[in-house]
């Protein structure tokens, strides 16, 4: 596997280029989705001068290399057979001679350094236009970089472009990034079979692993995704990430307790116990299947707390429920449910999550066990 | 019960885009296609229960406050409860802002001499830093152009919580004994264990109560709770945070025709419910202590809806 290499703290890191004239929106684009940075904000963000490499560790780890609008194939400084992904960003607005040549040169350049490497497009800032503007300019970029292409070599007919419209202002440039990185998790297959097994148990419509920093989808079920579900689930990961720290306390012993001792790692033969509760005998309590947390860690084990949520969405039945379950300190499962079922049946959703959360931490394990060389 | 509240300020300084916001949930990305409004738009927003809020948002364009000000003065300035006063932090001419705004308070005090005043010192995200300093400086500007009337100043914007803070508080001033509700919040966070509970309104998710009233921790009248909450130390910002992210989703929750109803949820920090209380108000309960199942917090709840619909019907009648 020539495009992942080794770099400086000893992990095998899947590399993606991110290209495009100067302020076409790379840097906006790293930032948001990887620095939490609001999309406001992305305009004082400075040109970027030198080719800035940013890592980021989600189910596997990745290295985004941030590339000034100048750059070229020959002042990269490495060869493009490294790269998993080249991501090429064009302003919507560029319908222009410039920024198709530099992305056609590209292409050709990638193309012959790696067959295999997945070429992607973003016409992005796409929230400027008005709807027939966009899909109109859309269109015309994807044909003029078509005929160039055609122009330059009739085998060039068989490189496989993935275009995709973006913009920071919205989920659509976590969309397309998802969609990106799907390409370079060698166990989403697996991932992929575990949701369509937890929505079957869970007569769940549809289900998706996101990372919970980046609120981009790592794997989802076997149904078609369509944009408004996927949009609220982004913006409900973005509530919770929020509240997360909003009512933190400054009172030690108000925490969840830490366990004093490393915590043994996930193993395989573990029951979907939910650990020792213990319940004030003075508060009501009643409805079954509602875990009691009695310990958190960084670790994902067995026994540790599992932060979770549910939002109800409508007050009268058949009303659907969105739950939220964290699976690894970096993943976490979000599901439609329909209400009676979450209520109704909740011992048989946390059965159902605990299993899923073992089958992910396991792929886990073995993806970092390849990439560590261990 | 009805309640009229003024809001003025000159054209372009953001009145009709915070009220869109807080009272029609719109996001604060939509406000650019809005136009100038023309002469009054009155609006009535069932508040809570009783509560009636009658809205009276005053194009601010130079025509129309002239005859707010002359041939309109006595429908303008008769019945106001609050009158809130937008100033934009950017705008050009703050002289001819001031002189406008200290003839409202002539009119106001002809009219309604006991009507509460609120200054907004809008469009903050747009001030220079540093902002806090640039906002004191129009904050002591306003006070001296106000006289000796009292008047409350905020800083705002509608891309930040600030605006909920401000409303909230604004809001606070016009719902009768919001102190009997506050206290029975306190019995309520005692029964659920729970560090703090917060009353929201329903539609616009701004504050009406918390178990936790604003008393200086250095008073001798500090109650055992008071201190117990100040050990936590809580992000000071935490309840208009609060509205801004609710709101934020409920918004997200109608774009795809979905109504959003509660949410609960067990993080490393806290232990959350947010539910129905009665039909005007939501409850946010906040646990700190791990043992405590949202279960649990959902019955208490659950339990003392119907002291709680009564008490908010008193609260208005008195
Ligand atoms: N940057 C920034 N812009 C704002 C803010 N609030 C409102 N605006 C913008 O200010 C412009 C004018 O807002 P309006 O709400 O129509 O102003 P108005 O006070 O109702 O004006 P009149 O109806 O003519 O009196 C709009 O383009 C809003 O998007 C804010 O907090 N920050
Ligand atoms: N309207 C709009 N502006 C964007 C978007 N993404 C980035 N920008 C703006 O484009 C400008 C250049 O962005 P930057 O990330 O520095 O471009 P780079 O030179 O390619 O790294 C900034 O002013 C951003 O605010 C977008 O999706 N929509
Ligand atoms: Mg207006």
């Amino acid at each position: 596997n020539g495009h992942k290499s080794l770099s400086g703290d000893g992990v095998t890191r899947t590399k993606i280029l991110l290209l495009g004239l100067r302020r076409a929106g790379k840097t906006s684009i790293q930032q948001v989705l990887f620095n939490n940075l609001p999309p406001k904000q992305t305009f004082y963000l400075e040109t970027t001068m030198r080719i800035v490499k940013h890592t980021f560790d989600t189910v596997i780890p990745l290295e985004i290399w941030d590339c000034p609008g100048n750059i070229t194939v020959e002042t990269l400084g490495a060869p493009l057979s490294q790269f998993a992904t080249m991501i090429f960003v064009i302003d919507i607005r560029d319908l222009y001679n410039q920024p198709i040549s530099k992305l056609v040169e590209f292409i050709v350049a990638a193309y012959q350094a790696n067959p295999d490497m997945s070429l992607e497009v973003f016409v992005h800032k796409a929230e400027k236009l008005q709807e027939d503007d966009k899909i109109e300019n859309f269109r015309q970029i994807h044909e003029r970089v078509s005929d160039r292409l055609l122009d330059i070599a009739p085998e060039y007919e068989q490189v496989q472009l993935n275009f995709h419209l973006t913009s920071v202002y919205d989920h659509s440039l976590h969309e397309a990034f998802s969609k990106v990185l799907h390409k370079l998790v060698d166990s989403l297959p697996y991932l992929e079979d575990l949701l369509n097994v937890f929505c079957a148990n869970s007569q769940s419509p549809k289900a998706f692993l996101f990372d919970t920093t980046s609120r981009l989808y790592i794997a989802t079920d076997a149904s078609p995704v369509d944009s408004a579900t996927f949009n609220l689930c982004c913006d409900y990961l973005q509530m919770l990430n929020s509240f997360g720290t909003l009512y933190k306390s400054a009172a030690a012993d108000a925490r969840r307790p830490l366990p004093t001792t490393p915590p043994p790692s996930a193993s395989s033969t573990s029951s979907p116990s939910r650990g020792p509760t213990a319940s004030d005998p003075g508060t009501p309590t009643g409805t079954e299947g509602t875990s009691t947390p009695n310990a958190t860690t960084l670790r994902p084990s067995r026994d540790l707390f599992y932060p979770s949520a549910s939002t109800s969405l409508h007050p009268s039945t058949p009303g659907t429920t969105l739950t939220y379950h964290l699976i690894t300190p970096q993943l976490a499962l979000l599901a439609l449910l329909p209400t009676s079922v979450y209520e109704g049946r909740r011992g048989l959703i946390e059965f159902n999550v605990v299993f899923f959360r073992e089958g992910v931490q396991e792929i886990s394990q073995v993806e970092k066990e390849a990439r560590t060389g261990g | 019960m009805k309640k009229k509240v003024l809001l003025m300020g000159a054209s372009g300084s953001g009145k009709t885009s915070m009220r869109s916001l807080i009272f029609s949930n719109n996001p604060a990305s939509l406000t650019a296609r809005l136009g100038a409004t023309i002469d009054v738009e009155q609006n009535h927003v069932r508040f809570l229960g009783d509560l009636i809020l009658n809205l009276w948002d005053c194009g601010g364009q130079d025509a129309f406050m002239d005859s707010y000000l002359t041939t309109q003065r006595s429908t303008i300035f008769q019945h106001v409860g609050v009158m809130i006063y937008v100033f934009d932090i950017e705008s050009q001419g703050m002289n001819k802002d001031l002189e406008y705004y200290r003839d409202c308070l002539e009119g106001l005090k002809q009219y309604s001499p006991e009507a509460a005043v609120f200054l907004l010192v809008h469009k903050m995200d747009l001030a220079r830093e540093p902002k806090n300093v640039v906002f004191e400086k129009k904050k002591r500007e306003l006070e001296e152009a106000s006289g000796e009337g009292a008047v409350t100043v905020f800083g705002t914007s509608i891309y930040d919580e600030s605006l909920y803070k401000a409303w909230s508080s604004i809001v606070h001033t016009l719902i009768p004994n919001a102190s009997v509700l506050s206290r029975h919040l306190t019995t309520f966070a005692a029964a659920c264990s729970a560090t703090e509970v917060v009353l929201f309104e329903r539609t616009t998710f701004l504050v009406i109560a918390t178990s936790s009233p604003v008393t200086p921790p250095s008073l001798p009248g500090a109650t055992a709770e008071q201190t117990d909450l100040d050990r936590h130390e809580l992000n000071p910002t935490r309840y208009e945070r609060t509205s801004e992210l609710v709101k934020a989703f409920k918004h997200s929750c109608s774009r795809v025709r979905e109504e959003f109803h509660s949410l609960e949820m067990e993080l490393y920090d806290f232990t959350a419910v947010l539910d129905e209380m009665t039909r005007n108000t939501y409850v946010l309960v906040i646990v700190h202590d791990p043992t405590i199942e949202t279960a649990a917090l959902k019955l208490n709840i659950r339990m003392a809806r119907r002291k709680f619909e009564e008490l908010q019907g008193d609260s208005l009648l008195s």
